[in-house]
């Protein structure tokens, strides 16, 4: 067991209002997960704290905050790997707050296409030596859907007018597995609010807790757009 | 209409939104943290063929694979629908066999038995000394999206749904429930909500909510650990062919693997410490079926309470069925005006709600059928847009 200290940014409208850090002494076990941590201080010190979460296992993506000034996903966050102590805890940038680290989501799905699939074909554990009878075996995208990209991208903060990185990595999903569609697809993502606002400042790909690189997607989009115009 | 109340954001809180809103009910749901934030989001993310209940629960197994049909239809994107095997590693999964067979059957859940050799062609990741593999129609659902479909499509037909809004107390006058106190988490501060029915839909949670109107309802929360590792190690849901037990179950979900689980009982849902030996003890059940488990990297673990219905500290809690229920506490408790409904899994969320809405219809003297078998969900997507 080792003591360490959050330090959570506080808010509720009228109430906290402007924003306030607030310090919780807590001890820990080792392997402890962020997550824990904050369940930890609701239990036991201020059940007011207000955070986002719900399946502990980076599939939901709900868990989403800044963690010493990174995007991270709290449930995955082990205490013991952050170097720096107090343990700084904010809400993610670009997103309104409901109260404490909760944010108004509402932004980041508006981009997302309740059209696109989040199935995709398995290519885990690779190809099957089973007689390709049956149907493929499919799984879910990568994309837990968390807003990390949204909030560490330098231009989303600044713009709602851009998309965004999550919605144009889905989009290049969708234009992947629907040739049919491209023509609507790449005309979105060379829109207005598509592609052209991406300064290539890879912050989306650093930070993204599931691997989905949306910069490598913004990055063909743009090829198949200039092959699409040529 | 009149004014139904349900308490509770969890999957059956959800089902029950959307059911009602369905039938024409003017709904509001309150739930104390985040949507999906007890024990709904935390399970590994079996969606259920019904077949491991098949021998010891076969009311739960019917309510089991009636739904997992359902589901397939109303909310494919947040299934991965691959299928499950059972596998045989030794001589007394093979006894347990042919009543795990027939009792599948029997609950009308289809089994197809294949040798070790298309067990590994399917699956090579699988223990290659398997004595064979029975498959059946499990799926792995997404254990957060799936029932956010359920509040997208609720929210659309009109309920109104209040996330960080505890239920702090409970009015009574003259022997019925009138309505309810809230105490807002986003605004700080209690408020008062009427009501014509109150529906406790809380889960592992449902004894505390019923303590605030003096009276005590069956459930126990019975925990249990899950464990993810690092790659997603088949794409079928593996399962342990042998009675219900622990580390029996891989969930294959996206990129990780979801290894499930053990049971105690405990008698608070709240404040439940991780027991970090059961993960070693998962991994290691777990790697008997697929060896790589314990080979692969550890994601993260979690506990999460499960609401069993009448459970005791006696009983062994592998034996507890896992069916569920709904209560009019006129006749249990005289106490007009609640409702509790309890038990249950993940899988049977939509018949959870339509039992309970059922019973809501026959208390207000409504004749409206259940629409929402037939009724495809909206993309979780649209619960933000």
């Amino acid at each position: 067991m080792q003591t360490v200290t959050f330090r959570i940014w506080r808010f509720k409208a009228a109430q906290i209002d402007p924003p306030q850090f607030q310090d919780f002494k807590l001890s820990v076990e080792a392997n402890m997960s962020v997550l824990e941590g904050l369940e930890k201080i609701r239990q036991e010190q201020d059940q007011t704290l207000m955070y986002r979460h719900s399946c502990h296992h980076a599939s939901c993506g709900t868990c989403a905050c800044k963690i010493n000034g990174r995007e991270r996903l709290a449930c995955i966050t082990p205490i013991k790997d952050l170097p720096a102590r107090p343990i700084t805890l904010t809400p993610l940038d670009g997103f309104a707050s409901l109260g404490d680290l909760v944010v108004d989501m509402h932004r980041f799905y508006k981009n997302l296409s309740a059209d696109w699939s989040y199935l995709r074909e398995s290519d885990h554990p690779g190809p099957s030596r089973a007689p390709r009878e049956v149907k493929p075996f499919m799984r879910f995208e990568n994309c837990v859907e968390c807003g990390a990209c949204v909030s560490a991208c330098p231009v989303t903060p600044e713009s709602e007018k851009f998309m965004g990185p999550a919605a144009l990595a889905a989009l290049h999903d969708e234009l992947e597995k629907s040739p049919a569609k491209a023509a609507d697809l790449l005309s979105l993502a060379g829109g207005s609010r598509g592609v052209r606002w991406c300064k290539s400042a890879l912050r989306c790909s650093q930070v993204c807790p599931t691997a989905v690189y949306p910069a490598r997607h913004i990055a063909e989009l743009r090829r198949r757009g200039e092959r699409s115009t040529k | 209409m009149e004014h139904i109340i349900i308490i509770g954001g969890g999957g059956t809180g959800a089902a029950l939104a959307h059911d009602l809103a369905l039938r024409g009910f003017k709904v509001s749901l309150f739930e104390k943290g985040e949507l999906l934030s007890g024990t709904t989001g935390r399970h590994h993310g079996l969606l259920h063929s019904g077949a491991r209940y098949a021998v010891h629960d076969p009311t739960a197994a019917q309510e089991c694979i009636a739904e997992n049909s359902i589901l397939r239809r109303i909310a494919p994107q947040a299934l991965e629908q691959n299928d499950g095997l059972f596998v045989a590693l030794e001589e007394t999964d093979m006894a347990y066999r042919r009543v795990f067979v027939e009792s599948c059957r029997a609950c009308g859940i289809s089994v197809r038995q294949l040798s070790a050799a298309e067990a590994l062609g399917l699956e090579p990741a699988l223990n290659p000394n398997l004595k064979l593999a029975l498959q059946l129609p499990d799926a792995t659902m997404d254990a957060w999206r799936l029932p956010l479909q359920f509040f997208a499509t609720a929210k659309a037909n009109g309920a109104e749904l209040h996330s960080f809004a505890e239920v702090r107390g409970i009015h009574v006058r003259s022997g019925r429930v009138t309505g309810v106190r809230i105490f807002d988490y986003k605004k700080h501060r209690e408020y008062d909500v009427r009501g014509d029915l109150l529906v406790n839909a809380t889960g592992a949670w449902a004894g505390k909510i019923c303590a605030l109107a003096g009276i005590q309802v069956p459930v126990q929360p019975g925990p249990g650990v899950m464990v993810t590792v690092n790659a997603r190690l088949t794409n079928m849901v593996i399962n342990r062919l042998h009675p219900a037990g622990e580390g029996d179950i891989i969930v294959p979900q996206r990129k990780l693997s979801a290894l499930g689980t053990s049971l105690w009982l405990a008698n608070d849902p709240d404040g439940i410490a991780l027991p970090r030996d059961h993960i070693r003890r998962i991994i290691g059940l777990c790697a008997q079926m697929v060896p790589a488990v314990k080979d692969t990297p550890l994601h993260s673990a979690w506990c999460a309470a499960r609401p069993l219905l009448g459970g005791r500290k006696a009983d062994d809690p592998q034996k507890i069925s896992r069916t569920f229920d709904c209560y009019d506490h006129k006749e249990r408790d005289n106490l007009e005006g609640l409702v509790s409904v309890m038990g249950g899994k993940a899988t049977t969320l939509r018949a959870m709600a339509a039992k309970t809405a059922d019973l809501i219809c026959r208390k207000t003297g409504r004749d409206l059928p259940c629409r929402t078998a037939a009724q495809k969900l909206l993309h979780w997507r649209l619960f933000y847009q």
